[in-house]
């Protein structure tokens, strides 16, 4: 009964702060189509242009992880310094307003190296 | 050696189906002879996957890249302890320890109940077995540690951010923590399988769940730390899956390690401790499974591996097991007390665990939301820190205050004067509190001056309980060795007010600005003033350091340096930070410089200013402090216990 009464609780107040407080997640091939406040998944495409504190903005492009889609996103990222592991080919996620095919970015985080990550060893 | 650390492995997965099967059938058809074989398979299974283990460690100090493992995860440049440290860094290896902690923490359970609890043993020696036998097939059959190649010249190495202290420490911390839930879970099943439902499984398993919520507690704090200082990004916390996977089997076992209080004093709740311990075990192979899986977006880049339908598979089986055991079983878990009253120190300890599970269903509702939005609606959506910081709030505070009134407040009946008497002294410290923050400007943040407020509060009651008791003893230390679980719970208490002081002033009431600043220009922040000293370069074997200086004056005078390091192997950069901490003001001066040009002088810096924010780590000392006077052996309570222990056993 207790377990009832915790996830009936739960539920409730998720419903009530959930709901109008969610962003659509997605990645460049999923974002066609779409418009509005949004973030987006993709790794980053080279070449990065330009500087996130002038008007021009951080110019760059978005791919799908991992090669899923061979679609690709214009970004312009106005705001601080992206994180120092931003740069072409990192998993990155680019939160902000997407219409006419581009995506104008506020924030960017990339992704925590909090597991040694595998790549190719040096031969 | 890699066909060493194979053969031990498919050994131990031999020993874990064998001490499955065996110990099932012993237990059943109560055959003595084959329950000691089954629990000797159990210790065996220990020692082969130590054997797999010092393989693979071997095979790290060595840096033979002949193991493809040891070839992705380090490289000749890295210093042995973090060469080692890659024994958990790796999901292979973190697999291999899980298994190690597994058959270790089985083996030494089972040795230590076998006589005092022999009916009962004989059904967690199975349970223990099909546990390891899960973890030992992921590695014998999914993902071997001991896959190999030609040997190349170098290895992958180490993200530079990872070559930290708190990295060698943190996640074995949360592995131990995470395995050891599997003890008191192993017991609860085996208590329900062989029908013996009374407290005995607790009592043999208190301390080994105690001590697993601290590993689990302690672990990561030590990873909110890395993040605050190695990371860079300001903050120590950011609701991130991979850190829920961490919280929500430790809330589950905070609300567990409350309830069993009811159950071993009233014979109540013993259908919910058979849930909540359930829902701990779960939660910590179901944390394993979000971020090995790749179903929910994470900060942190765990790899996309074959293990997550494994894993899935796995909770759900157990989950299923565990509640049909529940079910089968409830007459037996049948309460021998109701309540008595919504004013008690029970109703106050269900509360407690209403609210902390209700944290937990919250917390595990946002992991999900992304993977249910993706089934429903066919768009992933996601939810962010304003949602988790709303819950932290709306369930964390009335914990709070709950946890003041908690362990003051009677046994089965209280009246509202008798409650109002005993806590007129906290109630007016906390109200003197308050009016003394309001009156210094901490009124700004309505939730950060609750916060205080019943902060003062909890603090007031455990003084009042000390004073209270030392009066009767004579001494604080005889009073803590008299009654070490309680008085340890206490200190505990504390270190949740310093953790929920430190959260609320660093969040709450931190102060941060971000300029662009030419050589020479000043920025003021908080009564801080911090000027651009100039761009350095340092050029090393290894990496180069870029760093800006900052002039400091203000609450004290010096300089303060922060910048980025880019290494040469592995090829990556990492941020620098700068930060000062002023003990007599209690606040930390964090500096992160984004940009610096050595060139032009030029950097973009975002200061923060943050109150309090060390009593998160100090609350973290304080834990430890107050776990182990709760876990320290206690020859009088072992004796209470051995006299109701023992008429019980068969």
């Amino acid at each position: 009964m207790a377990l009832a009464v915790a996830g009936v609780l739960a539920v409730f107040l998720l419903y009530t702060a959930v709901a109008g407080r969610s962003t659509p997640t997605l990645t460049p091939s999923q974002v066609q189509g779409k418009s509005g406040k949004l973030a987006v998944v993709g790794t980053v495409v080279g070449p990065v242009r330009g500087d996130s504190h002038l008007a021009g903005g951080l110019r760059f492009r978005l791919a799908d992880p991992q090669g899923r889609s061979t679609t690709r996103i214009a970004v312009t990222y106005r705001g601080d310094s992206p994180p120092p592991l931003f740069r072409a080919g990192r998993s990155v996620v680019v939160t902000g307003t997407y219409s006419g095919g581009r995506l104008e970015g506020t924030d960017i985080v990339t992704k925590c190296p909090s597991k040694y990550t595998a790549s190719t060893p040096a031969s | 050696m890699a066909d060493l650390g194979r053969a031990a492995l498919v050994v131990t997965l031999g020993l874990s189906v064998y001490a499955l099967l065996a110990g099932a059938v012993a237990a059943r058809a109560n055959r003595r002879r084959l329950a000691d074989s089954a629990r000797n398979a159990l210790f065996c299974s220990f020692a082969s996957t130590l054997v797999a283990a010092a393989v693979l460690a071997v095979a790290l100090a060595r840096h033979d890249f002949s193991f493809s493992y040891v070839a992705s995860h380090t490289n000749r440049a890295l210093p042995t302890a973090y060469a080692l440290s890659a024994f958990w860094g790796g999901q292979e290896g973190s697999l291999l320890l899980w298994l190690l902690i597994l058959t270790g923490y089985g083996a030494l359970a089972v040795a230590l109940n076998r006589r005092l609890l022999r009916d009962l043993t004989a059904w967690v020696v199975p349970v223990f077995g099909g546990i390891a036998t899960f973890f030992a097939f992921v590695l014998v059959a999914v993902a071997s540690p001991f896959g190999t190649q030609t040997a190349p010249f170098d290895g992958a190495g180490l993200t530079p951010s990872l070559q930290n202290p708190y990295m060698v420490a943190h996640p074995p911390m949360l592995y131990l923590g995470y395995v050891g839930l599997s003890v008191p879970f192993a017991f609860a099943a085996g208590a329900l399988l062989s029908g013996r439902t009374d407290e005995r499984w607790i009592v043999a398993t208190r301390r080994w769940t105690l001590a697993a919520w601290t590993f689990l507690g302690f672990g990561q704090l030590l990873g909110a730390h890395w993040a605050y200082v190695e990371v860079g990004w300001g903050g120590y916390y950011a609701w991130d899956p991979v850190e829920n996977a961490a919280l929500m089997p430790w809330l589950a076992a905070t609300a567990f390690l409350h309830s069993v209080m009811i159950q071993e004093r009233k014979g109540m709740l013993k259908v919910w401790n058979m849930v909540l311990v359930a829902l701990a075990f779960e939660l910590s192979v179901f944390g394993t499974f979000l971020t090995r899986s790749g179903v929910v977006n994470s900060i942190h880049s765990f790899a996309r591996s074959s293990i997550g339908p494994w894993f899935l598979a796995f909770v759900v089986i157990s989950s299923l097991f565990s509640l049909a055991l529940i079910m089968w079983r409830l007459p037996l878990l049948k309460a021998r007390t109701r309540l008595e009253s919504a004013l008690s120190r029970e109703a106050t300890f269900l509360y407690n665990n209403l609210l902390l599970v209700a944290l937990c269903l919250t917390i595990l509702w946002g992991v999900l939301f992304p993977i249910l939005t993706q089934l429903v609606k066919g768009e992933t959506r996601t939810i962010g820190r304003p949602y988790y910081d709303f819950f932290l709030r709306a369930f964390g505070l009335p914990l709070l205050l709950l946890m003041g009134i908690g362990p003051l407040i009677a046994w089965r009946k209280a009246s509202v004067r008798a409650l109002a008497r005993t806590l007129a002294w906290p109630i007016a410290a906390a109200i003197a509190a308050g009016a003394a923050l309001v009156a210094a400007g901490a009124g700004s943040s309505r939730p950060g001056l609750i916060a205080y407020t019943f902060s003062a509060f909890v603090l007031a009651t455990i003084v009042v309980e000390l004073v209270r008791g030392t009066r009767a003893t004579g001494s604080v230390f005889a009073l803590v060795a008299r009654n070490r679980r309680r008085y340890g719970g206490y200190v505990v208490h504390a270190a949740v007010v310093l953790l929920a002081i430190g959260i609320a002033g660093s969040s709450a009431y931190s102060t941060t600005v971000e300029r662009r600043l030419a050589l020479g220009e000043t920025m003021h922040v908080a009564g801080y003033s911090l000027t651009n000293r100039g761009v350095t370069v340092a050029r090393k074997p290894n990496v180069t350091e870029t760093r800006a200086h900052l002039a400091v004056t203000g609450p004290w005078s010096g300089s303060i340096a922060s910048g980025n390091n880019d290494y040469v192997n592995p090829p990556e950069p990492s941020r620098e930070v700068g930060i000062r901490t002023d003990w007599a003001r209690a606040e930390d001066l964090y500096v992160i410089v984004d940009e610096a040009h050595p060139r032009t002088n030029l950097i973009y810096v975002e200061v923060l200013v943050k109150p309090l924010v060390n009593l998160i780590w100090v609350a973290g000392l304080v834990f430890l402090v107050g776990s182990g006077i709760a876990l320290w052996p206690d020859a009088r309570e072992q004796r209470r216990l051995v006299t109701r222990l023992v008429p019980a056993a068969p």
